[in-house]
């Protein structure tokens, strides 16, 4: 999901939750009332709210699952070996457009990041690439143009500066 | 009249804890207001400092909010079942020595591995001399040894008094609940939930988490010892990301005795809560699974885990817990001091924080976030905005009720505008920068991370100015004299 979608729904609840809880605190403040009349209204709200929000999560799991970007049996496609390494990525130079591919990522070193940048500069997909061990990234590009990587994991000295790219054509 | 003797050593060791943890607290503000700067251009610093920075920004924030929660924790467990203050002396002691090893890691040590210290990270293409790495890793453990002995102690005198893990956990108050109440017994009160679930999975995380350190002192005393890296990076994530996570279990104990205080009404034990605790004491040590999301190679089913563990460690005490404080307010006539408003202000922070950690702990969420700007938003938000304002609400309600007096709406507006307000600024920051794919822990952060580190180094120098307001009127009540009923 794009980072500015989330941003907005981040930031819609927020704002409603704050402003929930702030007319809670304020409603009535002047004209006090003994705590069993607050919670015998109270608790009989909260068991459906506590439902409400645990239906809500496990709706959320539910709907998360399809879009889960691990490989399958059923993943297919022409493979291309990543290779990080303090502080450089070993990259192909051209990736095809509308064509399923499928990174084998792995590092010579330490720990990494394997980060796409779309031609616009927006984060969209990554994994990590880790030594003795090979991740396996599917992906199917349909804008061409140059896609920058960066490091999304920490590696030394030289993190921020490590980057590369490709063209998909 | 007269305070008993295990009071004041009780009251002590609470005071020890809460100072050092927010003096250390203060200290890492200064580093973190550098680094933020940095990443504005305001000022300039070695990637290598700013790296060696982070390492320490990151445990020192960690720790100073566990010193300072325990103490208080440590403080209500001693009101139920007297404890002994030589061992909090002695845990307290183990927090110091780790302290100082971490800091001699970093400076002189030049250390610029993280908290992560990702296997095999300290040992390859370091800038640092081989000492630092085994000197940071032995400070990891004396203070892990710290928690230890607080856990220990606690959960002893815990399973004590209520009879083993079915009274501590309430059981029979949950499955036989009629029966319970007729026979006249009382479950723990809420805050001994918070005592329980951070003593049990603080010991079970803490045993992974020496595992690993000793795996790591181990390879870098023979480096022909290899470690599996998947095996350690789940090792230091479980361990770390329970450990910051019970940093609000810890300080919400603060809500459950200080914002009834306040509004001088029962913070109850009621059956949702305690599932809710049930909830978070299972999931909180399977949550950090979402750290591994983008390890493919990780099993499948662990992150299927991970996503569920992520919502039900948190949504269940946060829903119960957060309801039943702000039904505590409500109608309640509180005069908003700065305890409440703090205890109140730190309610909204764990919810806000809250929302924007299940966001990322949704799995395709996590796919364009994952070690973007988005995730230290979330934590700092949790930190600053939760965290922190738990453990001074519980201060300033301590301090109101000692002197009988509330801070001026002056000093409460200044307080309120520098560590709400600048600190909304500042978490705003790094939401909008991860939201935009600016990746986290870059010493120079591509477009649009040095506009919005600008907004957040704004944001937290407000805070700063918050926060030293805040100790001038903490110190200024403090001297103020106490009232007869509380000398």
């Amino acid at each position: 999901m794009p980072g500015l979608l989330v941003l907005k729904i981040f930031l819609g609840v927020a704002i409603v939750a704050i402003a929930a809880m702030v007319a809670m605190a304020l409603y009535g403040a002047s004209s006090p009332v003994p705590q069993e009349v607050v919670f015998s209204k109270g608790y009989a709200v909260r068991r459906y709210w506590l439902v409400a929000v645990l239906v809500g999560a496990a709706a959320v799991f539910a709907i998360s699952v399809p879009h889960f970007p691990y490989p399958s049996a059923a993943t297919t496609g022409r493979h291309y070996t990543i290779i990080a390494r303090q502080y450089f990525f070993a990259l192909p130079a051209v990736i095809p457009v509308n064509t399923p591919v499928v990174f084998d990522v792995t590092s010579a070193d330490v720990n990494h990041g394997f980060g796409i940048y779309n031609p616009r500069g927006r984060l969209i997909g990554q994994v990590q690439a880790m030594p003795d061990y090979v991740n396996h990234l599917p992906f199917d590009f349909h804008v061409p143009g140059r896609y920058t990587v960066r490091c999304l994991e920490y590696c030394g000295i030289g993190h921020a500066a490590m980057q590369g790219s490709f063209f998909v054509r | 009249m007269s305070v008993p003797m295990n009071v004041r050593a009780a009251r002590a060791i609470m005071w020890t804890y809460l100072a050092t943890g927010l003096t250390i607290f203060l200290l890492m503000l200064l580093l973190g207001i550098a680094m933020r700067a940095e990443q504005a251009g305001w000022i300039t610093l070695a990637p290598g400092s700013f790296y060696s920075m982070l390492s320490l920004h990151g445990i020192g924030m960690i720790v100073a909010m566990a010193i300072a929660g325990l103490g208080t924790l440590w403080y209500f467990v001693n009101r139920e079942i007297q404890l002994d203050a030589r061992i909090a002396y002695t845990a307290y002691g183990f927090f110091v020595a780790g302290v100082v090893c971490v800091i001699v890691a970093v400076f002189p040590g030049h250390y610029g591995a993280l908290w992560t210290m990702l296997y095999p990270l300290p040992f390859i293409g370091t800038y640092w001399p081989s000492w630092a790495t085994g000197v940071w890793l032995i400070g990891n453990a004396l203070a892990i040894a710290g928690f230890v002995i607080l856990c220990a102690q606690m959960l002893a005198a815990l399973l004590a008094r209520y009879g083993g893990f079915r009274g501590v956990l309430a059981i029979d108050y949950v499955f036989q609940h009629r029966r319970f109440s007729e026979e006249g017994k009382e479950p723990p009160p809420p805050q001994m939930f918070a005592a329980a679930i951070t003593a049990i999975d603080g010991l079970i995380s803490s045993a992974l988490g020496m595992l690993y350190g000793i795996a790591m002192i181990v390879h870098w005393i023979d480096p022909s010892v290899p470690l599996n890296p998947l095996w350690a990076k789940n090792l230091i994530y479980q361990f770390g990301h329970t450990f910051a996570n019970l940093t609000i279990y810890i300080a919400v104990a603060g809500v459950y005795v200080g914002l009834a205080h306040c509004t001088k009404r029962k913070y109850h034990t009621s059956v949702p809560l305690v599932v809710a605790w049930w909830g978070t004491l299972l999931f909180v040590i399977l949550a950090y699974f979402h750290h591994l999301y983008m390890d493919f190679v990780q099993n499948e089913a662990l992150q299927y885990i991970g996503e569920i563990a992520s919502y039900l460690a948190a949504i269940p005490v946060v829903v119960v817990t957060i309801f039943s404080g702000v039904m505590l307010v409500h109608r309640s006539g509180l005069r908003w001091g700065l305890g409440a408003l703090f205890l109140y202000a730190g309610m909204i922070g764990w919810v806000v924080g809250g929302i924007a950690a299940v966001l990322d702990a949704t799995i395709p969420i996590n796919f364009d976030l994952h070690n973007t700007l988005w995730v230290p938003g979330h934590f700092h938000t949790y930190l600053l905005e939760g965290v922190l304002l738990f453990i001074l609400g519980w201060m300033f309600v301590q301090l109101e009720q000692r002197s009988g007096t509330l801070s001026s709406l002056l000093t409460r507006w200044l307080v309120g505008i520098g560590i709400f307000g600048g600190g909304a600024l500042f978490v705003l920051g790094f939401y909008i920068a991860g939201a935009a794919g600016v990746p986290r822990r870059y010493a120079i952060e591509p477009a649009p991370g040095p506009q919005m580190a600008s907004i957040a180094t704004i944001g937290a120098i407000i805070v700063l100015a918050g926060f030293l307001a805040m100790v001038f009127e903490a110190l200024r009540m403090a001297r103020l004299p106490a009232t007869e009923a509380n000398a």
